[in-house]
């Protein structure tokens, strides 16, 4: 967090720009070309999923680069590893640091779109909807976690967030409505980890509600892949 | 001869083997190491040191043996080891983002201390370090020799009992080697020290007792003067001609009494069988050509050379 306080106008900057080019882009830019989706404005029907996509891409890119970082580049890693605290320590740490910045970022860019854009929404639908960012932001940072610790060369973590990160992301109706996909893929979708972050986190934030179908598979996606991350870890600085 | 084990070692290790896959790092190693010594762990790269510092400091698990560090099984007590050891690594691993003050205030929240003690340690430390005046400067922005000595304050913030260093020099131009030698002599009271170098004047500045190892076994041990006594006998000279070396050069390697020859211009530096083969050798060169003839002294590189051989290892 020192290090994040240093570099705060900077980190602000970089947070808030791309979401809000995003908004302005599809938003306002093609508002005129696209009718209402799912009874809703298009500017308001993406603008949730962007906040959540702010927080959960925050959430990995700290984790992932930071382990990265401190474990090839600085090697600060070594230095926590030689003082009483654990193995488990540094990784939790690790996790809840791009935990923290996924949360922040994400309450920011919230801000930032409540104020700017007519975007409105209710402080129960806020609170509802901060249970799938804390769970999103979760995941990714887990996710960021085990992609740091495995990955030795950067430009893969590159890749990794090309390949995979952003599909995933995109695939989940931030843009689109899920009824866009055929009838038949719909049910595989929805299970994907992603969807339910981003559908659920719309509907938290727009109408109030909390699908437990999609809380449900946060929780487990959440467990597992924290499970992993410290099971990696620690089988990463054992070799 | 390696030393035998001894309960009241601030360092000790039985047995210690370390295989990666079909390489055996350190092989059946034991060792103890005496409270307040400063014990030189010297070999060739690749002869298994960093292992055995990565061993005793709990980063690595041995294959098979036991290692205690002040009577702490590194296997079983691994916390309450690095509650006693600092640790100095080859490379300098400061937090780049935090300041010099910083990095030290980080080091000791770890070890659990609370400000009211750590404050005037770090400041006594900023003192000893010759850093008071850089202390919320950021770490790139010292020289090599500066980001060393913070390293190894760093590691004495706690006050450790056994302080491992891995090569504390490496990479320093002479002036700041020597303020790092100075440095740690100077804790040598205080704490027992464990370093690994490739420098033979280092250890034989700094070292109460020095161990050679290879392929991951002890070759010999001692204070520098036991081992260089133990080559004494080694029979090494000197020899320089005014002209006419490559002749000399093609005629000493042909010689069966000398084991060795190593050039250097009209220097020849020559390890002979026997005392009695001087002589014999003064018939075959004669004097018209010889400039000077000298015993040499062994150094601690000519053991180390003698024990380890020539061969550039990666």
């Amino acid at each position: 967090m020192l290090v994040l306080r240093r570099s705060l106008f900077s980190e602000f900057l970089a947070v808030v720009a791309y979401p809000l080019t995003l908004y302005l882009a599809f938003g306002v830019g093609l508002k005129g070309y696209i009718a209402d989706v799912e009874g809703l404005p298009y500017p308001v029907f993406i603008a949730p999923g962007l906040i959540t996509m702010t927080a959960v891409n925050a959430a990995f890119d700290e984790s992932a680069w930071s382990m990265w970082f401190h474990r090839r580049v600085q090697r600060t890693i070594e230095e926590y590893r030689v003082t009483p605290i654990t193995v488990y320590d540094i990784v939790v740490g690790k996790i809840l640091c791009g935990f923290s910045h996924g949360i922040i970022k994400g309450v920011v860019v919230t801000g930032v779109i409540f104020l700017f854009t007519p975007f409105r929404f209710t402080l129960l639908h806020l609170l509802i909807y901060l249970v799938f960012i804390t769970l999103g932001s979760m995941i990714f940072s887990c996710l960021g976690t085990i992609v740091g610790t495995t990955i030795n060369k950067p430009e893969n973590i590159g890749r990794i967030q090309a390949v995979v990160i952003v599909p995933l992301i995109f695939m989940s109706g931030i843009f689109f409505p899920l009824s866009s996909y055929p009838a038949a893929l719909v049910p595989v979708v929805k299970l994907l980890p992603t969807t339910a972050a981003f559908d659920g986190a719309r509907q938290a934030l727009l109408h109030g509600a909390f699908p437990p179908g999609y809380a449900a598979n946060l929780v487990i996606t959440a467990t597992v892949v924290f499970v992993l991350a410290v099971a990696i870890f620690n089988r990463k600085m054992s070799e | 001869m390696v030393n035998g084990t001894n309960s009241a070692a601030a360092i000790a290790m039985h047995g210690i083997t370390k295989l990666y896959g079909e390489l055996r790092a350190v092989d059946d190693f034991s060792l103890d190491v005496a409270s307040g010594t400063i014990f030189g762990l010297l070999g060739p790269n690749g002869a298994g040191k960093t292992t055995l510092i990565r061993i005793l400091t709990t980063l690595l698990r041995p294959t098979s043996g036991a290692a205690f560090v002040e009577g702490r099984n590194v296997l079983t007590e691994g916390k309450e080891v690095r509650r006693l050891i600092g640790v100095v690594p080859q490379e300098n691993n400061l937090d780049r983002y935090l300041t010099a003050r910083e990095n030290l205030i980080l080091h000791a929240r770890m070890h659990g201390m609370a400000p009211v003690d750590y404050n005037p340690r770090i400041d006594e430390l900023f003192e000893l370090i010759g850093l008071a005046g850089r202390q919320h400067d950021f770490p790139d922005t010292f020289s090599g020799g500066m980001q060393r000595r913070l390293v190894v304050a760093r590691a004495l913030v706690h006050n450790p009992r056994v302080l491992f260093l891995d090569e504390p020099t490496t990479g320093l131009d002479p002036q700041s080697r020597r303020a790092v030698w100075e440095y740690i002599a100077s804790l040598k009271a205080k704490m027992t020290i464990f370093l690994t170098t490739h420098f033979m004047d280092e250890a034989d500045v700094l070292c109460d007792r020095i161990l050679i190892m290879d392929h991951g076994r002890a070759l010999v041990d001692g204070t520098a003067a036991e081992l260089k006594e133990r080559f004494a006998h080694a029979h090494i000279y000197e020899v320089e001609f005014r002209r006419n070396a490559d002749r000399y050069e093609a005629m000493l390697r042909n010689l069966p009494y000398v084991e060795s020859a190593e050039r250097s211009g009209n220097l020849f530096r020559l390890t002979l069988a026997g005392e009695e083969a001087l002589k014999t050798l003064m018939d075959e060169l004669g004097s018209a050509d010889i400039r000077k003839i000298c015993l040499r002294e062994p150094s601690l590189e000519d053991v180390f050379i003698a024990l380890t051989g020539r061969t550039v290892r990666d």
